[in-house]
């Protein structure tokens, strides 16, 4: 072996153009060189009848090689340097490397280099590519149906299955492992078909049972199990990319997934034909109208299959999140139906399978025409079938319509008075202009709180004398009413003595919070603040803050603290006689001097903060009052209208007003008048509706609204509720796509036809309507019985859930770029078998169940491991580690603890479409509950850490496979997490209730649980030492020595791993 | 056998597979398996390890470090050019930033007066002041930012860079991100996509916890002693090596059973780095943990360089969704600004006095800038266009400034650097060619840059 590698190199060397010159002519040279190089290792996809012809590149003449593809010219002659084909194949031309797969044999690149080197001869015949190349890959060719082969063994095999593999095995010279003992093979189909450790009593049973067909019995009984569903549509879930919730940038709860996932549970366990499987989930809503309602909605269900996506609801270029989702569905169904990676092709042809560019708009065409969602706003909301007969769902669209008509209605009122409002204000610049600047001037004034003060009034905050609050208003306990709504207020009555102005001070728990609005004798005299933004991780610190000062009368006087949602907390008011020369007034005070909108008049000030005097501002004149700055530097079109700047702000606020009377005329030309009234009129401008604008209408008014408010409230609240599923129906614009340069919708091409892979299509591949979108066709087309690729990927994915190896172990890629099958007349012949028994995935899983190849043991064989070290033959049954779900529900069943009901329903508590996860507090999902983890709801981008660390597949995409790995954060899994520290406190106890056992018969009972079969005596006695070692450490508490003790068994590797 | 299938198949756990020698073949097969074991760069690397401050919501450049006159001449003045075609919300005129802009340091680099303590660090520190994304919207920014696709769910960078180089620390994970957000594609930002799970970044805590309070998910329970929890160890390892001679050889069977030895070492050593209590007063205040408003994220600081100074490649730490002004800029920007002004000049000037700073690139930004045009009255709005972000240490040239944006700091115009060029930099600096780093998934080599990403040579000290 190691000689004729040096060999091979040597060989290599020679033949390389650097050793002396060929003698051999070109033609012939090429013929027997480089004509069978092209054929086998590129022609396939460069040669006129490839499809699509990969790069525009053909390799099948010479003046096409010359001529090269979009890369331009493949071959310089004469200068392999140069040469992009070499450099392609020796991988020195950066990304760009071919052929697909294993890098070409050195040996290989050195007789194109020198054929390059001799001028790049040609042969005799002009064209000779392998004809029809590409279809002749091995995954485009239909499953023919071959000879099962013949085998030495004669005695070992019980299936076909078996023939298959053993003939592999022999051709290598190997052999099967013996088979399985009994407790092993029970343990290994129940794990297998139900996710479920078996009972110590099902293992007598079978034990006891000796029949031929006793194996048989079992693998049937726990075929008709509920909880073969349970286990099975966890593995279609993989494939389906199913969660419960969105998870790609906006985390919004799919409350009605769950729907989904109870279908393909169903689906499993009543044995829906795959062929149906298939085209509910693409087109259900698309077949013949069923008998019953029951059968439509399961239908619509399914088509969730398309909708479960993790989507991108917040992006602001609605073309572009259509395609987005268009892609998603498009390359979902290619890769769990085909096995094929279509996605590359959005945005160029496929570089290794004859997908081209044309191929995916063609398919996404037929998505493209189906409705996914409602609207593509920011955030987009996706479409919902409503479960109810279609009376129902009239009534229920009415109604929604009348919920629209109150909304609108109270919209219309809402924007009349805001427009009333502004409209005043603007006639009145003079008054907003002498107010703004005494606010401006007041602002600057600065009162400390006084916290102390000689004869001050202090109040504690739970005091007041009226109220709808609380009185324990502290940090941490709810400061509103259960089911109330605002405005919260608290009233104190205060008496003071003397007439005058008195400060108010307040001593806040927290700040940020924002603060309620203040108001004396019905007099409002301070508005409150909104809370800060985002303050979840800000620190909270009260302490004392200055109010306002107000005047108060002799005697009694009412000071109310007013909030229209949340009260924030605070412990202490306090009044005191104001004795400071100024008395600075707040914004609420000086509108009402100025009878001016405090709303407007806010805005007006925070204008001129903004602008501090910027030269393009209408109003520099006024801002400058005072500065010093030049009138000359003022660049807005309003400065022609002041020739002349009146001296004092009286007389400028006059004018000002006059001039923006004057703006308010129709018609205008002045462009100076034209500015101010664009400044009057400015979107984002002073008079602009503010957030709390419903507190400046009149009372009537507002007293209207309120009422509309509580009609729409009811009337939303009255809104009949009926199940819902998410799932696809056809669209409101049925049309082909134009293809998308690199995938930009900016960038259109030619439209193409809607319809299915070239590669694929077969000569009548069914017919897509004008009014059709095509899914319908779509499903037809893949469930035809000879397509190439939906059988054989199907029980592809079977035998990989199965043996824990596809025998294509690519199993979602079928492609170039996949893996080779490791048998592939053993996956054509379960391809053809599977259509043949219908479809039907109990028949196939009794096919590989009842095989020998199933049944051998899992134990260990050198000589083979040398041979074939990943038991890719199959020489062995592989041990496999449980997954994710089968190791929390084993925990838990062995317990005894697990729940066989289903949750009914989501587990989840969040509503329809509601953030997941936003918060401190995480999820609000109870993991522990002891019910099968099927059932356990998935959160995108938030997954329970015990799910993420048994290697459960992102389901951001759509996966038929599953990593095993071992990483640390299993066993902290395993010492730590809740779910086993409560499971094995279950175990002790349930151990130590057994009155009726000694401790040996317990040890013997929990090895039967976890382990399925009894302790050796050598264990036993292990086991009875630690427990008695360990006993003292736990204060002599004998469940805390026996959850020690199964702990350590629920971690041992033997109970996670399979024989 | 191919390096994915070892991966996918006995990965071990946070650090090399020191098995005890039951085959020698077995060993050497564990060893190339082991996804976490110390690789070598491409080339020589000038930074060995990344702490990232990532500052949530879109920090707005011209109130922070792109310093424009224009500006605030032209305030008030509708933009002279044309927006994006696709924005996020309606702007209007310009807005002058409310915070004034000095010169600082020998590199006379330009901050607003929001960074009081962080303008002493500028001649550590290279600006790059012409970013540009290609997302307006938080979700598909954040996920560009930090996996370089707002379509797909791709790995993180952290992820990446674990991936080849592995971890200097056996008992840690390479990839630790503190107090992440779960908002804005949440664990996307920080998990391993399609790398094996190993590479996914361990989450401390979430947005909203408390830094004090954040924790490695499972690292201990409060019912099992340790030295009990030890000794069910050991026992449950007697069962193991029993089964493992009766199986024959078996890489997973091993791996496990080393995965508990490895747990049980970093459940001791986390909560040891965690701990701040063996730190001085004086580095304690430099971070800020002696005032309310900077504690936590002076905290989540102060955790990071710990980690750092001990082998963990990549540590992020999260300013959380808090830099989104559409309103109240003034008020939020400067109570942002106040929370990580002295805990990052802190950080700054503590790797440096440990010499950790030659060999420790910082990063700080967030997912995208904010518009010079006014959203509302007080607030900017979302802008992918031009954004600043800086590094420090590492490989990267202080005291610089790099590229620039128009008059307005609306675009990027000179020396434009996307995501895709910041990701090929960082991977640079570490050693890592970006277009060398791939992995095979789905019939496809992947990169970090996808087919994108220059490695910005004109910050590269």
């Amino acid at each position: 072996m190691f000689r004729w590698c040096l060999f091979a190199l040597t060989l290599s060397l020679l033949s390389s153009p650097l050793v002396g010159q060929s003698a051999e002519d070109g033609p012939a040279f090429f013929e027997k060189n480089i004509r069978p190089l092209f054929i086998a290792q590129c022609l396939g996809c460069h040669s006129a009848t490839s499809q699509p012809i990969m790069g525009g590149l053909r390799l099948d003449t010479r003046e096409h090689t010359l001529k090269g593809g979009s890369r331009g010219p493949s071959v310089v002659p004469g200068n392999p340097t140069d040469s992009l084909l070499l450099k392609v194949v020796r991988h020195t031309a950066g990304p760009l490397k071919m052929p697909p797969g294993p890098k070409m044999k050195d040996a290989d690149a050195a007789l194109l280099a020198q054929w390059i080197e001799m001028g790049a001869p040609w042969g005799n015949a002009a064209v000779s590519a392998a004809p029809a190349a590409a279809k002749k890959y091995w995954a485009f060719v239909p499953p023919a149906s071959a000879p099962v082969p013949a085998t030495k063994n004669t005695a070992w095999p019980r299936s076909p299955i078996d023939r298959f593999v053993l003939a592999a095995l022999e051709a290598k010279g190997l052999s099967p492992a013996p088979p399985a003992d009994k407790r092993t093979l029970l343990r290994r189909a129940t794990y297998d078909l139900t996710g479920l450790p078996p009972t110590p009593e099902q293992v007598q049973a079978f034990l006891a049972d000796q029949s031929p067909d006793a194996y048989a019995k079992v693998v049937d009984r726990l075929l008709a199990s509920p909880r073969y569903g349970e286990r099975w549509a966890r593995h279609w879930l993989d494939v389906a990319r199913y969660a419960d919730s969105n998870g790609l940038d906006e985390n919004l709860v799919y409350k009605n997934a769950f729907r989904y996932r109870d279908y393909v549970i169903a689906a499993f366990n009543k044995d829906k034909p795959y062929n149906q499987f298939l085209t509910e989930q693409l087109a259900g809503d698309l077949l013949p109208p069923a008998p019953d309602l029951a059968t439509t909605f399961e239908r619509w269900t399914a088509t969730g299959f398309l909708s479960l996506g993790a989507k991108m609801l917040a992006e602001d270029d609605p073309m572009k999140m259509q395609m987005d989702i268009v892609d998603e569905q498009l390359d979902t169904t290619a890769r769990a139906f085909l096995g094929l990676t279509v996605g590359c092709a959005r945005c160029h042809d496929h570089k290794f399978d004859p997908i081209s560019h044309a191929d995916y708009y063609s398919l996404a065409g037929i998505f493209k025409s189906s409705k996914t969602m409602e609207n593509f706003k920011v955030v987009a909301k996706w479409h919902e079938y409503v479960l109810a007969p279609k009376e129902d769902r009239d009534r229920l669209a009415a109604h929604e319509a009348n919920v629209e008509a109150k909304r609108k209605e109270i919209a219309n009122l809402t924007k009349d008075e805001n427009n009333r409002l502004a409209n005043l204000g603007r006639r009145q610049l003079g008054a907003y202009l002498r107010a703004a600047a005494h606010l401006q001037r007041d602002s600057q004034i600065q009162i400390a709180p006084l916290e102390t003060a000689p004869s001050a009034i202090t109040r504690a905050a739970g005091s007041f004398d009226r109220g709808n609050i609380p009185p324990t208003l502290e940090k941490g306990k709810a400061n509103t009413p259960p089911k109330s709504t605002g405005p919260y207020f608290a009233e104190y009555t205060i008496q003071v003595r003397a007439a005058g102005q008195y400060q108010i001070d307040i001593l806040d728990l927290e700040r940020g919070a924002g603060t309620a609005d203040l108001h004396v004798n019905g007099v409002w005299a301070k508005r409150g603040l909104p809370p800060v933004q985002n303050r979840a991780a800000s620190p909270e610190t009260g302490g004392w803050s200055y109010l306002a000062i107000v005047p108060l009368k002799a005697g009694a006087n009412t000071i109310r603290l007013e909030h229209a949602s949340r009260f924030p907390y605070f412990a202490q008011l306090l009044i005191a006689r104001h004795t400071l020369p100024q008395t600075p007034l707040t914004s609420v005070q000086i509108a009402a001097r100025y009878n001016v909108h405090p709303g407007f008049l806010e805005q007006l000030v925070e204008y001129f903060d903004r602008s501090a005097a910027a030269p393009a501002s209408v109003l520099y004149a006024w801002e400058i009052q005072g500065t010093g700055a030049p009138l000359s530097a003022w660049v807005s079109p309003a400065a022609k209208l002041f020739p002349t700047v009146p001296p004092n702000p009286d007389a400028l606020a006059a004018r000002y007003e006059t001039l923006f009377q004057q703006s308010l005329e129709p018609n205008l030309t002045d462009p100076g008048l034209k500015a101010l009234h664009e400044f009057l009129h400015e979107k984002f401008g002073p008079f602009r509706a503010p957030a709390d604008a419903r507190r400046f209408f009149a009372p009537t008014l507002q007293a209207r609204l309120k009422l509309l408010d509580a009609e729409l409230k009811s009337l939303e609240a009255a809104t009949p509720v009926f199940p819902r599923a998410m799932g696809v129906r056809e669209g409101d614009q049925i049309d082909d796509l134009a293809i998308h340069l690199r995938g930009s919708h900016w960038n259109l091409g030619p439209k193409v036809p809607r319809r299915f892979l070239k590669v694929l299509s077969g000569d009548s591949p069914p017919a897509i309507g004008p009014t059709e979108s095509g899914r319908l066709q779509l499903a037809q087309w893949l469930t035809a019985p000879g397509h190439p690729l939906t059988s054989r990927v199907m029980v592809n994915r079977l035998w990989r859930w199965h043996f824990g190896r596809g025998i294509v172990p690519s199993v979602d890629n079928f492609g170039r770029l996949g893996e080779k099958p490791s048998n592939q007349p053993l996956l054509d012949w379960l391809a053809l078998r599977f259509v043949e028994q219908g479809w039907s995935l109990k028949a196939m899983h009794r096919e590989m169940m009842l095989s020998a190849t199933y049944q051998m043991s899992s134990d260990f064989n050198a000589q083979a491991a040398e041979a074939d070290p990943e038991n890719v033959l199959l020489w062995r049954m592989p041990r496999r580690r449980l997954e994710a779900e089968a190791i929390r529900d084993a925990i838990i069943a062995t317990a005894g603890a697990l729940s066989a009901d289903h949750p009914g329903g989501s587990m989840l508590t969040y509503k329809d479409r509601e953030y997941v996860a936003n918060t401190a507090k995480g999820s609000n999902v109870d993991y522990d509950r002891p019910i099968r983890s099927i059932y356990v709801p998935l959160l995108r981008s938030s997954l329970y850490e015990v799910f993420q660390a048994f290697d459960l597949p992102d389901p951001a995409s759509s996966n038929g496979d599953r990593d095993s790995t071992v990483v640390a954060p299993q066993a902290l899994f395993m010492m730590n997490s809740s779910v086993m520290l409560k499971n094995s406190r279950r175990l002790a106890e349930y151990l130590l209730s057994r009155q009726d056992l000694d401790d040996t018969a317990r040890i013997r009972l929990a090895y039967e649980r976890a382990l399925s079969r009894p302790p050796t005596p050598g264990e036993i006695d292990q086991a009875q030492t630690f427990i008695a070692q360990i006993q003292p450490d736990w204060a002599n508490d004998p469940v805390k020595a026996w959850q020690s003790f199964a702990k350590s068994l629920l971690s041992a590797n033997e109970f996670i791993y399979l024989n | 056998m191919t390096r994915r299938h070892l991966l996918h198949s006995a990965s071990a756990g946070f650090g090399s597979l020191a098995l005890s020698g039951l085959l020698g073949l077995e060993q050497a097969r564990a060893a190339a398996a082991d996804p976490l074991a110390v690789r070598a760069p491409h080339f020589p690397a000038r930074a060995k390890r990344v702490i990232f401050l990532f500052m949530h919501g879109g920090p707005s450049q011209v109130d922070t470090f792109d310093y424009k006159p224009l500006l605030k001449r032209d305030h008030g003045k509708p933009l002279p050019f044309a927006r994006p075609k696709v924005v996020s919300s309606e702007t209007f005129n310009l807005l002058q930033s409310p915070w004034a802009f000095k010169q600082y340091g020998q590199s006379g680099a330009w901050v607003s007066d929001l960074f009081p303590e962080l303008s002493k660090c500028v001649d550590d520190i290279c600006f790059v002041k012409s970013m540009y994304g290609s997302n307006s919207r938080h979700g598909g920014a954040l996920l560009e930012l930090h996996t370089g696709s707002d379509t797909f769910i791709r790995p993180a960078m952290g992820s990446w860079i674990t991936y080849g180089l592995g971890t200097e620390n056996s008992n840690m994970p390479g990839f630790l991100t503190i107090c992440p957000t779960q908002s804005h594609g949440g664990a996307n930002n920080f998990g391993s996509a399609f790398l094996p799970a190993p590479y996914a970044g361990t989450a401390i805590g979430s947005v909203g916890i408390p830094a004090r309070d954040a924790r490695i998910p499972f690292i201990s329970n409060t019912e099992t002693p340790r030295p009990i929890q030890r000794k069910e160890i050991d026992y449950s390892q007697k069962l193991n090596r029993q089964q493992l001679a009766l199986t024959g050889p078996d890489r997973a069977l091993e791996g496990r059973i080393e995965s508990f030895e490895l747990a049980f070492r970093m459940q001791a050593e986390a909560p040891e780095l965690q701990d701040l209590g063996h730190e001085s007063e004086a580095t304690k205040k430099l971070y800020g943990l002696d005032n309310p408003i900077t504690e936590d994220f002076g905290r989540q600081c102060l955790m990071a360089r710990r980690f750092s100074e001990k082998g963990v490649r990549f540590v992020q730490v999260s300013h959380t969704y808090k830099w989104d002004q559409h309103e109240r800029l003034k008020r939020d920007h400067a109570q942002n600004a106040a929370e990580v002004d002295v805990p990052i000049a802190g950080l700054l000037r503590d790797l440096k006095s440990r010499g950790l700073l030659e060999d420790t690139l910082v990063l700080w930004g967030g997912e995208f800038g904010r518009t010079p045009t006014a959203q509302g009255s007080d607030g900017r709005d979302h802008n992918p266009e031009a954004f600043t972000m800086w590094m420090a240490g590492g490989g990267v040239k202080p005291g610089l400034s790099y590229g620039a944006t128009d008059d307005y700091g609306y675009y990027s115009v000179e020396n434009k650097v996307h995501f895709h060029d910041l990701h090929a930099t960082i991977l640079h600096l570490l050693g890592l060619d970006h277009l060398k780093l791939t992995y095979r998934y789905a019939g496809r080599d992947f990169r970090l840059t996808d087919v994108h990403g220059h490695v910005v040579k004109g910050i590269l000290a």
